[in-house]
């Protein structure tokens, strides 16, 4: 019975704590919306002076412009140049290769197909190969690992 | 008067008879009112492949590019009068043009599909194509058309 009274009494006792937190609880709330509530009233001096403002910044995970490469180097392709255009042909049948394989951007892949195709037909580079000549210049791209998946 | 190119492939000549060649075709082009800016030897070498031309199986050429300007009008006869002459092998005429202004777009092409211009273009005109159709919870009872 004595035993049970002291619980009781240690209980009160952690209530009454509990309610004392709470009243504290209150009353910073209502002191912290009325700090609020000035700090809201129209003074833009007052927010421009605070460091916790977010700062308005460009988008710093965008990916930097991607540009192929002959519009980096600020090349036009000609169908003399034949050294160059022979980097966009196949060794083993002489084709061009598509777009997903060189890199190139729509308009410069349709100017070197034009340019290829105007060299060949003034017999200046062969189709059914590459001229052996240019076999072992750099490569620019490699049609085994195309950018982009295959169209078939 | 428009700026032309000539791409020239003569045969495999002595220098005189190279000479007397590009004369003539050089000739034909003022004979037509045009005017030569520029001519340039582009060596002799073995071609990328064999060209018979005029009865004859050609092996190695000698390349030549002139530059002139001269009235449109007058190409096709010029054309004519160079598909008529024995010494050259490849004759072509292409017009030069400026290369126009643009932008690269390889950032463009390389975006997801749902955020390319063309792919977007393609969707819409699907959309557009597409025949109303008959919502079964309009509350009739019944199918409104003939089935």
């Amino acid at each position: 019975m004595f035993k049970l009274t002291k619980v009781i009494a240690q209980n009160a006792s952690a209530l009454s704590g509990i309610s004392k937190n709470a009243r504290l609880l209150s009353t910073a709330a209502v002191r912290y919306s009325s700090s609020t509530a000035t700090t809201n009233s129209p003074s833009a001096n007052a927010i421009d002076s605070n460091p916790d403002e977010p700062i308005q910044i460009s988008n710093p995970f965008e990916k930097e412009r991607k540009v192929c490469i002959l519009c980096k180097h600020n090349i036009t392709p000609d169908y003399k140049n034949v050294k160059l255009l022979s980097q966009f042909q196949s060794p083993y049948t002489g084709r061009i290769y598509g777009r997903h394989i060189t890199g190139l951007c729509k308009q410069k892949q349709e100017d070197v197909e034009k340019a290829i195709r105007r060299a060949q037909h003034c017999a200046l580079m062969p189709t059914y190969h590459k001229d052996l000549e240019f076999l072992k210049d750099p490569k620019l791209f490699d049609p085994e690992k195309p950018i982009r998946p295959h169209k078939y | 008067m428009p700026s032309y190119e000539l791409f020239l492939v003569l045969r495999q000549m002595s220098r005189p008879e190279l000479v007397s060649a590009l004369k003539r075709t050089a000739e034909s082009i003022l004979d037509k009112g045009g005017i030569i800016r520029r001519l340039q030897n582009l060596g002799s070498r073995a071609l990328p492949y064999k060209i018979s031309e005029q009865g004859l199986v050609h092996r190695e050429g000698t390349y030549f590019a002139i530059n002139f300007d001269a009235a449109p009008a007058k190409i096709s006869d010029l054309k004519e009068e160079f598909g008529r002459d024995v010494d050259i092998i490849r004759r072509n005429v292409y017009k030069m043009e400026e290369p126009e202004k643009y932008e690269c777009t390889l950032h463009e092409e390389m975006l997801p599909p749902a955020y390319r211009k063309d792919v977007q273009d393609m969707i819409e005109i699907a959309k557009r194509k597409q025949k109303p159709k008959y919502n079964y919870n309009s509350g009739l009872d019944y199918y409104p058309f003939q089935k």
